[in-house]
């Protein structure tokens, strides 16, 4: 079988329960950084990195407004994952003939397991459900006469009781299964990575105002939508507005007056400050914003 | 069975996978999805925000991570077929045929990203080597830059979820430009909408005339067809023989005939146009040319001199009243004013003016006539004369609407122009067809019908689409709007240029 086209080989490390360490399991798609698995994408919130999430939602898949995994992760904040070595890449579809082969005796096992209990579990929902039924009408009449006739019943449910196999409840996993190795692979990582983009004066602008910005507290979002580089929130996005409309630039940069006033004509609009942020050569951000004042 | 994160042992099984038990229970899930409150404005560490900001996380990740749980019976199944990136069906397709997937020979496939599609809603399950594939790995293995890119797949996910139909865009399907000249009836077309293909624009037409040689050549047989012959024989000079321009040198030969004999030219181009170039060979004076037309005619006619004739030539009398019957002798009726105007022509003599002396043969008299007739007209040589000529003759009407378009600097123009010569760009191609969702009823894969528009897909991180590439995707697209699908990690955003004309203030 030929490989998938962007997955990584490497192994990832051991996952620790607190959030306070970011290590996290990342895989490629088309060369974009992806997030499958829920407690990776609850370690990243926890941390102030927000993403997008770009799948169908599984309760309500036929609408826009609520999207499940994968979560994409920005340039910006996959740089910053691994920059704390908190990025690892999860394991590949395993390409290895032996493996595959324990892998389907294993699936073929479970799977008639589940038949075996789910059958069960419906029986005995059924019971109930007549137990309920005839309880139900036959009212304060009790006796060891009705006691039979329920005992007959609830025999014959169970004689004539089947479970199709097309009544099965399987799931359709959103994260690959995968195994997990020891720490030491984890190194390998950093040297292994191809570098995605040229890294160009504002790509590294961005970055640094990111950095800058993330590390106060705030939480930030894409922003081409609004003109700028990036949105600012002061808490999480699920609670709170964006304060900022963050436009990058480098510090020895030229900005046509027409791009300021339409940038802050947008940020009028849209009620948020426009913040122009260039990075300093000693590692400071500078930060300017505009305000749409009348004449005083 | 499986749980999270089985620690110990040398072998960490980190799944999401539910338990029988689980998946029995998922029968009587919810299917609602909770509403978003107000967000707040500023945090304020309070206890109440921190509640509710906890209550909203809760409920998001409750989304996000339920898995989904179908009923067996319920699944599609297909097989992912990696040498053709293709899924072929194992089961019967259900409701989703009618606008996914295609068939070949007996069997039944679906092309990556509507495999994805459909296993995103829970509808189809996917195996490869016998192994069913979790969304993950359908994301890795089917989407890649060559085939459909993950920004496509956004978008194609995006507008799939909004009910639309989306097939991929083929560009050797469409009819060629010169197909679409000949406006055949479309085979794919529904409801048989011709398309009414623009004409090229044509030539501006120049606003030079050029009827003075015509014009000037009537007047000129107005003017002369009064004045009696014998007044062209006495002219003081004979015109220049020779003519200018190389070409005309043969015509110019054949009018001197009667001036001089042939050997004679060499020396007369170099005479002056002022003076007698060369013997006369007849005495004009001498030759009556006979007006029939006058009152005052004769009733016959002198007799031919013979020296004159060619030899063995003889010349009867010639019937006169035949050739009278054939001359209109009618009297004109003019006014008082007439009468005068037309007893000071006759008086004057137009041999007399100086200009007409200066001029050396035909062309140039031509050629003076028609300045006197511009100068008249209000059209003085200066301005008509020139390779700058004025943009409008002012004695000409004109609408205001006419005007304007003459003297307009700038061209209006519409996005098709000069699209047809345009080559195809590596980098921006139409991806997508959308159709709209309430055709769904009455689609047909085989005859889809006219495309609500096409999407390009690109990303706010990418360049922005020149006039090139819109001018050629338009063109390709032909009568089908296109729509720029930008993507920014999450977001899409829709853009399309529409042709606009400004509008005039002028009513033609």
């Amino acid at each position: 079988m030929e490989a998938p086209p962007c997955s990584q080989v490497e192994e990832l490390q051991q996952e620790q329960e607190h959030g306070s360490s970011l290590v996290v399991g990342l895989s490629l798609c088309d060369s974009a950084p992806l997030l499958w698995r829920f407690q990776d994408l609850k370690t990243v919130r926890s941390n102030s990195l927000v993403g997008a999430l770009l799948g169908s939602l599984p309760r309500t898949p036929r609408q826009n407004i609520r999207l499940g995994r994968p979560l994409l992760l920005m340039p910006e904040e996959e740089r910053v994952l691994r920059e704390h070595h908190g990025a690892a890449a999860l394991s590949a579809w395993n390409q290895d003939a032996a493996g595959a082969a324990e892998l389907r005796q294993r699936y073929e096992e479970e799977q008639q397991r589940s038949l075996e209990e789910q059958s069960i579990l419906a029986l005995e929902d059924r019971k109930l459900a007549l137990l309920r039924a005839m309880t139900s009408s036959s009212g304060s009449e009790s006796g060891a006469g009705s006691d039979e006739a329920l005992q007959c019943r609830l025999l014959a449910l169970e004689q004539n009781f089947s479970f199709p196999r097309s009544a099965l409840a399987v799931q359709l996993s959103t994260a690959r299964a995968g195994l997990s190795h020891c720490q030491e692979a984890c190194a390998f990582l950093e040297a292994d990575r191809p570098i995605r983009e040229q890294d160009s004066p504002r790509r590294d602008a961005r970055y640094q105002v990111f950095r800058d910005l993330w590390g106060r507290g705030f939480f930030l979002t894409s922003a081409g939508k609004f003109g700028g580089d990036f949105l600012v929130y002061p808490g999480d996005p699920l609670r709170f507005h964006a304060h900022f409309i963050a436009v990058c630039l480098t510090l020895d940069e030229s900005i046509c007056m027409l791009d300021v006033l339409s940038v802050a004509r947008l940020g009028s609009n849209v009620k948020k400050t426009v913040l122009l942020c260039s990075p300093a050569p000693d590692g400071s951000v500078h930060y300017t914003s505009l305000q749409w004042s009348g004449m005083m | 069975m499986a749980d999270q994160n089985k620690t110990g042992g040398a072998e960490n099984f980190y799944n999401e996978i539910l338990s029988p038990c689980e998946l029995f229970a998922a029968r009587s899930r919810s299917h609602k999805i909770p509403a978003r409150g107000q967000k707040d404005f500023y945090p304020d560490d309070s206890e109440e925000q921190r509640q509710r900001l906890q209550q909203s996380l809760d409920e998001h990740w409750n989304l996000i991570a339920e898995e989904r749980v179908e009923r067996l019976g319920n699944l599609v199944k297909a097989t992912w077929v990696p040498s053709d990136q293709i899924v072929e069906l194992q089961t019967p397709a259900g409701k989703f045929w009618q606008t996914m997937g295609f068939s070949a020979e007996v069997k039944q496939y679906l092309l990556p990203e509507e495999a994805l599609y459909l296993m995103e809603c829970g509808n189809l399950l996917v195996f490869h080597q016998d192994l069913p594939l979790s969304i993950q790995d359908g994301y890795e293995m089917f989407l890649s830059s060559d085939a459909m890119s993950l920004q496509q797949y956004q978008v194609f996910g995006h507008l799939k979820r909004l009910g639309y139909v989306v097939h991929r865009f083929d560009p050797s399907s469409e009819p060629s430009s010169y197909v679409r000249q000949l406006n055949l009836p479309q085979s794919r077309e529904r409801g048989g909408r011709q398309l009414k293909r623009k004409r090229s624009p044509s030539p501006t037409p120049t606003c030079s005339h050029t009827k003075t040689p015509g014009e000037s050549l009537a007047e000129k047989m107005e003017d002369d067809d009064k004045l009696p012959e014998s007044h062209l024989m006495t002219s003081a000079e004979p015109p220049e023989p020779q003519t200018a321009s190389p070409h005309s040198a043969a015509k110019g030969q054949a009018r001197t005939w009667w001036m001089m004999d042939a050997p004679e030219l060499e020396a007369d181009k170099r005479s002056s146009p002022g003076s007698p170039s060369g013997r006369l060979r007849w005495n004009f004076s001498t030759i009556p040319f006979p007006d029939l037309g006058s009152t005052s005619r004769p009733r016959c006619m002198v007799p031919v001199d013979t020296s004159l004739l060619p030899r063995d030539v003889t010349v009867g009398v010639c019937d006169l009243d035949s050739w009278m019957r054939k001359i209109n002798l009618r009297k004109v009726k003019m006014s008082v004013k007439e009468q005068q105007r037309e007893k000071h022509r006759r008086r004057w003599d137009v041999n007399k003016d100086r200009e007409v002396q200066r001029c050396r043969n035909w062309a140039e008299y031509h050629e003076l006539l028609a300045r006197r007739q511009a100068k008249r007209q209000g059209r003085p040589a200066h301005l008509w004369n020139r390779e700058v000529k004025p943009l409008h003759d002012p004695t000409q009407p004109i609408s205001t609407a006419e005007l304007l378009e003459k003297i307009s600097v700038v061209k209006s123009t519409n996005l098709l122009e000069g699209a047809s010569r345009l080559k195809c760009s590596e980098e921006w191609r139409i991806c997508f067809n959308v159709y709209q969702p309430d055709s769904v009823a009455d689609f047909k894969k085989s005859n889809p019908g006219k495309p609500y528009s096409r999407m390009c897909v690109c990303s706010f991180d990418g360049p922005v689409p020149d006039l090139r590439v819109i001018k050629q995707l338009a063109f390709q697209s032909g009568n089908v709007p296109i729509v720029y699908a930008v993507v920014d990690y999450g977001d899409i955003s829709f853009y399309t240029f529409k042709d606009f004309q400004l509008p005039r203030d002028v009513y033609a």
